[in-house]
C-alpha cells in the first residue's frame, strides 16, 4: 500500500530527494564494482581508471546522504516508517561507499595483474563476482521495494559467497607453492576474491536495513544471539 | 472504598493523605497499574465524547495522550478524576477503576477523587489574589489543615518537588501572579502535590511555555515519576516520545492504539496512528 502524502509537502519533496540520492549512489557503485571487474576479466586500464575515478562522485554522495539525513531528522523530526527510512537511507549510504572503496580496491589490482600474462586462475573469480553483484542488486532492490522476502533471501546468500571465497583462496595458495613465479599475481587474485567477500558483507548489512525500513525488525546477529 | 467515602468529621485530612494508598496487587506477568479504564464510553448531551474506551494506566510510569483537536484526549483524562461532570448534560457508561476502587460508584465524593487524581491544566492558573505560599497550601487549608509547622513543611516540600524552591524561598509572600510563565506553571505542579495525590494528570502543560520552561517541566515530570503515575495530553509528538513511557492515539472518541512509546513511533501497529504521528492524517 502505498502512503498518503505528508501534510507538509516540503517532507515529502526531501524525503524523495534523499531516496534518489541513495539510488544514484547505487547505481554508480554497481557501475563501478562493474567497471573493476571488467577492467580484470578484459585487462582494460582505462576500465579500472573509470571504477577508481568513480569513487570520488560516490564519496560526494555519501557527505550528501548523511548532510541531507541529518537536516530531516533536525527539521522534521521523523517518526515511525519516516524515521526507518531516513535511518536505514544514512546506513544504506556508508554501505555502499564502502563497497566502491571494495571496487577500487579491485581496479587497483587488477591493473596490476593486467601488467603480466593472463592467469587462468581469474575464472576462481567469476561466480563470486557474479554472486557479490546480485546480492548488492538485489539488496537495494529490497530497499526500494521494501521486499521484506527478499531482503532475508539476500541475507542467506552471504554463506554461499563466503565458501567460495574460502574455495579459491585455497586453490589460490596451493598454485602459488607450484608456481612461485606467479606470486604476486595469485597473490592479487586472493585481495579481489577478499573484496568481493566484502561486498557480499555490504549487501547483507543494506539487505537488514531494508528490512528494518521495511518491517521495523531487526535481523542482525540472530546466530549470535540464538547460540547466546 | 475507605478512601474515597472519607467523609466523617473524626478522620482529618492529614491522617488521610499520610496513608499511601493500598499497593495493587502483584502480577507477575504485567506491571501495576493505578487505573483500569474498562468500555468508558462519556456524552456531553447527544454528543458521544469518548466511545467504548477500554485502557490500564501503568504506575509510577508516564503515559500519554495523543490525537488531534476534539478526539476526546482532554474528555479522556478528566474522566479519570471526574473533573468532566463539571460540564452540565455529561453522561458515563462503564467503568474506571483507582487502585480497584470505582471512582463511579454512587457513594464516592468526586471531590476526594479529585484529591487522590491532581490535575494540571494547558494554561497556569494560580489564584490571582493569593502570595506564591497560599497558593501551594490551599488545597491543604480548604482540607482543614491549621497547623503551621505541618503547612510550612508541606509547603516546602512541594515547592521543592516541582522544582521552585530554590527560585521563591524568599518571596513566598509574593503574588502567584508575579512569577513567570514557566514559573507558575510548576507553581500550580507545585499546588497539585501538595495534597500529595496518587496520580497526576496534566492537559497540555507545555503549550503556553516557552522551549526552556518546557524542558524544566519535561525534566519535573521524568523525576515526579518515581513517586506518581502521570498522565499528560500533548499536542507535541516529540514531548510525548521524549517524556513517556506509553502512548495512547485517540481519534473520533475511540482508543486506535496503545503501547510502549517506543514501539507506537517507531513501529505502530495501526494505519492510523502512523499516518497521524508522520504529519499524513486527513
Amino acid at each position: 500500500m502505498i502512503a498518503p502524502k505528508h501534510i507538509l509537502g516540503t517532507f515529502d519533496e526531501v524525503l524523495a530527494s534523499l531516496r534518489n540520492n541513495v539510488l544514484m549512489m547505487a547505481g554508480l557503485t554497481e557501475r563501478s564494482l562493474e567497471r573493476a571487474m571488467k577492467g580484470l576479466f578484459n585487462r582494460d586500464d582505462n576500465l579500472c581508471a573509470n571504477a577508481i575515478a568513480d569513487d570520488e562522485e560516490i564519496d560526494q554522495l555519501e557527505i550528501q546522504i548523511d548532510r541531507d539525513g541529518v537536516a530531516i531528522l533536525l527539521r522534521f523530526q521523523p517518526v515511525a516508517s519516516d524515521l526507518r527510512r531516513v535511518v536505514a537511507a544514512m546506513k544504506l549510504s556508508s554501505n555502499l561507499e564502502r563497497m566502491a572503496d571494495q571496487a577500487t580496491t579491485i581496479a587497483r589490482r587488477a591493473r596490476k595483474l593486467n601488467q603480466h600474462p593472463p592467469l587462468p586462475e581469474v575464472d576462481l573469480i567469476r561466480p563470486m563476482y557474479e554472486h557479490a553483484m546480485s546480492m548488492l542488486r538485489d539488496s537495494v532492490e529490497a530497499f526500494v521495494r521494501e521486499d521484506v522476502d527478499l531482503g532475508r533471501a539476500v541475507v542467506a546468500r552471504d554463506e554461499t559467497l563466503d565458501e567460495l571465497n574460502r574455495s579459491a583462496s585455497r586453490k589460490l595458495i596451493e598454485r602459488m607453492a607450484q608456481d612461485p613465479d606467479q606470486l604476486r599475481g595469485y597473490l592479487n587474485l586472493i585481495f579481489i576474491g577478499r573484496a568481493l567477500e566484502r561486498v557480499g558483507d555490504h549487501a547483507t548489512n543494506i539487505a537488514e536495513d531494508a528490512v528494518y525500513a521495511a518491517a521495523a525488525e531487526d535481523i542482525r546477529h540472530q546466530t549470535l544471539a540464538a547460540s547466546a | 472504598m475507605d478512601n474515597l467515602t472519607m467523609t466523617t468529621p473524626e478522620r482529618t485530612v492529614m491522617e488521610d493523605v499520610d496513608q499511601p494508598a493500598e499497593p495493587p496487587p502483584a502480577d507477575e506477568s504485567a506491571p501495576a497499574c493505578t487505573f483500569r479504564v474498562k468500555n468508558l464510553s462519556i456524552w456531553y448531551g447527544e454528543k458521544r465524547a469518548i466511545d467504548n474506551v477500554t485502557l490500564d494506566i501503568v504506575s509510577n510510569a508516564v503515559s500519554a495522550i495523543i490525537g488531534p483537536s476534539g478526539c476526546g484526549k482532554s474528555t479522556f483524562i478528566r474522566a479519570l478524576n471526574r473533573m468532566h461532570e463539571l460540564v452540565p448534560k455529561t453522561r458515563v457508561e462503564g467503568t474506571v477503576l483507582l487502585h480497584g476502587e470505582d471512582l463511579y460508584s454512587n457513594d464516592v465524593d468526586p471531590a476526594i477523587v479529585r484529591r487522590r487524581v491532581g490535575m494540571v491544566f494547558q494554561k497556569s492558573n494560580p489564584f490571582p489574589t493569593m502570595s506564591i505560599g497560599e497558593n501551594v497550601i490551599v488545597g491543604l487549608r480548604l482540607n482543614g489543615v491549621r497547623d503551621r509547622k505541618f503547612l510550612n513543611e508541606r509547603l516546602e516540600k512541594s515547592l521543592r518537588m516541582a522544582a521552585l524552591w530554590d527560585e521563591v524561598k524568599d518571596d513566598l509572600h509574593k503574588p502567584g501572579t508575579s512569577l513567570s510563565g514557566g514559573q507558575q506553571q510548576r507553581l500550580c505542579i507545585a499546588r497539585a502535590l501538595a495534597v500529595e495525590p496518587e496520580v497526576l494528570l496534566m492537559d497540555e502543560p507545555c503549550s503556553a511555555l516557552d522551549p526552556i520552561a518546557t524542558a524544566k517541566i519535561e525534566e519535573l515530570i521524568y523525576e515526579l515519576k518515581a513517586k506518581y503515575t502521570i498522565v499528560t495530553v500533548t499536542h507535541n509528538m516529540q514531548q510525548a516520545g521524549r517524556i513517556s513511557d506509553y502512548t495512547a492515539f485517540f481519534y473520533l472518541g475511540r482508543l486506535i492504539e496503545f503501547g510502549p512509546t517506543t514501539k507506537i513511533f517507531t513501529n505502530p501497529s495501526e494505519r492510523q496512528t502512523e499516518d497521524y504521528i508522520t504529519g499524513r492524517f486527513g
